[in-house]
């Protein structure tokens, strides 16, 4: 026990000490509330509307677990969810290849090295139905860049959104086009914030810069470079905007991602709980990865401390 | 600068004790909570007792002489206000049909697409008109007052409403349906079979200047809009009285080997196009015909549009077995919870009224919902499609009438999609694509339907 307890404990009665004990409890009720509201009812809500039956927009009662046995039967949404992994294994890597190469690039003080990072950063001020907006203009083949620029080119007209693979392709680019400055900014902010000893006595060894990167600095950037792709990898699994716009999701199924096909179940076939049954299943597997990913923070932190 | 001295005046000056912050506090809720009591009434007698209705729909061209000008002229002709509220297809539909389900009373008349009304009906999120009153014009095309009935007078019904009597849940506003827009610089009159189109297509497209077809080839919704009036032509069904799949037999899989026929006739990005991009290469002059809902008549010879004005002419969808049109009108509902249902009455048939539809064709050269206006010789000098959008309807043939149509429709139109790439890619063995890719969308659907049950 603290001398300040003890103290109190001395002078004070039973009921004041109960008092203040709780206190910070009490204070914390209306943040918790607040919480609970904000985040945890629509995901409640989510769950049990995932074990209800909806027909005609309207909520039937309990499903038990059918919506779930329908999910699990349905081919289209394994194809879904093979899209999306597809999609998030292609695109995550190269942002952060490119995002890591361009924070790198950008770390040092040169001149006009502000205005390139503010330049680097753009893309991502974009609302992404904007850049949805933006690349149907470059890819479509009536009206778009891209058909006359191959054809000139002597590489025929790609009709990129026209083909399967060319339309997924199509939109892992604008997806690396728009996210990579998040994993920049993310990237760039670890670097810079990273103690300059060990690279300094690198340097005093002999070591070249590619030996300080690899030995160095990439083992001390691991817990931001982890949290960066955690982060990314979350947000490109929701990935919507830019798919509605550009493909809504075709050619057939070639770009439905998840939450296309979670959207599609919901507002427009007015499945509801199938729906929620998705999104549900989809939240276990992306809580999973979450929690490996803190896990292998935490080891990785204790390894570099 | 100088700093303010403290006085006992100043009320700011001293800090607030926390008796007073929750004194202040709950003196403060109260006037709000007081006078939010003290005012609802009021308005909620306001609204219950003006003389006013509340209508809603999504954004449409169509809908702009409506909004614009009819529900003027009814408040002018009956002194009864029409608040008009609009927004996205998509929002709309969930707002109205949160808004029925609830019966929150926020709007009077649902405006929709006429496939949200066996939900709508069956949901009761609309009034049976039947049950208020409604009295049906008589003029008003039969194939568009059939839209409006649940459960269907024809074709397949779901086990649970088999027996009952079709009442009418919604009546047509506009009759929207799909027409071909063919150029007459290529055609000398309207061709009237499928082989007509082909033909030409054949003898005068030169690709890359002049297509001989345009479609939309995007999934889901819109291929199925160009297959249907090539299905229906050829004699398939979309689902047969018994809720199987009509189009995987002979007649639904030569309707899209005809379809795969004009592939090089038609732009080669054809599998992405929407409504936008398909209309574009008609209006720039580039192809000879198309098919496509009515709203584009009010383009064909609008020169900020169009670049060949007056040289577009319509008709009926060609026939192959019959003519098949697609129809998808736009058609009104009564809120179940509506504030006012029998001046949403009285404005439903006021509009739908032969002499208000005449006015409705010639401003404009709408889609009115009655014969004696489609075939009004003042509208139709002023507007040649008018007979086209008549012959039209009445030879339509409607999508399944199910709540499930949505995802019948979209399993349909993946598949047809997956075919129409394929089809270009591989420039031949269309007979083979088309019969697996309807076989496979054909077995989904089947396989939706008895996971939904009532249909087998």
């Amino acid at each position: 026990m603290s001398v300040a307890s003890a103290e109190i404990g001395e002078g004070g009665t039973r009921g004041w000490r109960l008092r203040a004990a709780a206190t910070p409890y009490v204070l914390l009720v209306p943040a918790l509330l607040a919480l609970a509201a904000v985040s945890l009812y629509p995901i409640f809500y989510g769950a049990r509307a995932s074990l209800h039956r909806y027909r005609y927009g309207i909520d039937m009662g309990s499903a038990g677990k059918q919506n779930y046995v329908d999910v699990f039967h349905d081919p289209v949404f394994w194809e879904a969810i093979k899209t999306t992994a597809k999609y998030v294994v292609i695109a995550v890597p190269i942002e952060t290849l490119l995002g890591l190469g361009l924070a790198l690039l950008v770390a040092r003080e040169l001149r006009f090295v502000s205005w390139i990072r503010v330049t680097l950063i753009l893309p991502m001020t974009i609302a992404p139905v904007v850049v949805g907006v933006i690349f149907r203009l470059l890819y479509a083949s009536d009206i778009g860049v891209a058909n006359p620029l191959f054809e000139k080119l002597g590489l025929g007209t790609p009709n990129i959104l026209a083909r399967e693979t060319s339309a997924f392709l199509g939109l892992v680019a604008v997806d690396v086009w728009e996210w990579t400055p998040l994993l920049f900014l993310i990237l760039l902010a670890g670097l810079t914030s990273l103690p300059q000893d060990p690279l300094e006595a690198a340097e005093v060894d002999g070591a070249s810069r590619v030996q300080a990167f690899f030995h160095h600095t990439l083992p001390l950037l691991k817990p931001v470079l982890l949290v960066a792709i955690t982060l990314r990898t979350i947000d490109a699994v929701g990935t919507f905007d830019q798919i509605f716009v550009l493909t809504k999701g075709g050619p057939g199924t070639s770009t439905q991602l998840i939450s296309i096909y979670a959207y599609n179940t919901a507002f427009t076939f007015t499945q509801y709980g199938q729906a929620m049954a998705m999104l549900i299943a989809l939240l276990a597997c992306l809580l999973l990865l979450m929690a490996a990913a803190v896990h292998f923070m935490r080891r990785t932190s204790e390894a570099v401390a | 600068m100088s700093e303010t001295p403290v006085t006992a005046a100043d009320p700011f000056a001293r800090p607030l004790t926390r008796r007073e912050v929750l004194k202040r506090g709950a003196v403060g809720t109260a006037v709000v909570f007081g006078s939010t009591i003290a005012f609802a009434p009021r308005r909620v007698w306001a609204a219950e007792h003006a003389n006013s209705i509340t209508m809603g729909s999504f954004q449409d061209n169509a809908m702009a002489p409506i909004r614009d000008y009819f529900n003027k002229l009814f408040t002018k002709e009956t002194g009864i206000k029409v608040n008009y509220n609009e927004t996205n297809y998509d929002t709309w539909y969930q707002n109205a049909k949160n808004d029925g389900l609830n019966k929150t009373g926020a709007y009077d008349i649902y405006v929709m697409d006429d496939n949200w009304v066996p939900e709508f009906a069956a949901g009761k999120i609309i009034q049976s008109l039947d049950s208020l009153g409604f009295k049906v014009n008589p003029d008003i095309l039969e194939k568009g007052v059939e839209q409006g009935l649940w459960p269907p007078k024809r074709g397949a019904k779901m086990k649970a409403f088999a027996k009952q009597k079709p009442e009418l849940y919604a009546i047509v506003n506009i009759d929207d349906v799909e027409i071909l827009y063919y150029n007459k610089k290529y055609f000398p009159h309207a061709p009237q079979t499928w082989d007509d189109v082909y033909k030409v297509a054949k003898a005068k497209s030169k690709p890359g200047k002049l297509y001989g077809w345009s479609a939309r080839g995007v999934k889901g919704n819109p291929i199925v809009q160009t297959y249907l009036p090539l299905m229906s032509a050829y004699g398939a069904n979309f689902v047969n009285p018994d809720w199987s799949p009509g189009f995987n037999g002979p007649a639904g899989v030569a309707a899209l080997v005809r379809l795969f026929s004009f592939i090089p006739y038609m732009p080669s990005g054809v599998a992405e196009f929407d409504t936008d991009q398909e209309t574009q290469v008609l209006l720039q002059g580039k192809c000879t015909a198309l098919t496509e809902y009515t709203g584009l008549v009010h383009q064909i010879d609008n020169p900020s549009a169009s670049k060949v004005i007056h040289q577009i002419n319509t008709a009926a969808t060609p026939a192959q077995e019959r003519h098949g049109p697609a129809i998808g009108t736009f058609i009104c509902g009564i809120a179940s919870g509506a504030k006012n249902p029998q001046a949403a009455v009285h404005y439903l048939e006021w509009f739908t009224s032969s002499r208000i539809q005449k006015e409705f064709a010639r401003r404009g050269g709408s889609a009115a919902v009655t014969g004696s206006a489609l075939h009004d010789p003042v509208a139709v000098k002023k507007y040649r499609w008018l007979p086209a959008i008549a012959d039209a309807v009445n030879n339509s043939v409607p999508k399944p009438r199910t709540p499930d149509e949505p995802k019948m429709e979209d399993i349909l139109g993946t598949a047809l999609n997956e075919a129409l790439v394929e089809a270009i890619s591989k420039k031949s063995g269309y007979q083979a694509i088309a019969q697996k890719h309807l076989n496979s969308a054909a077995k989904q659907i089947t396989s939706y339907l008895k996971q939904q049950g009532g249909y087998f």
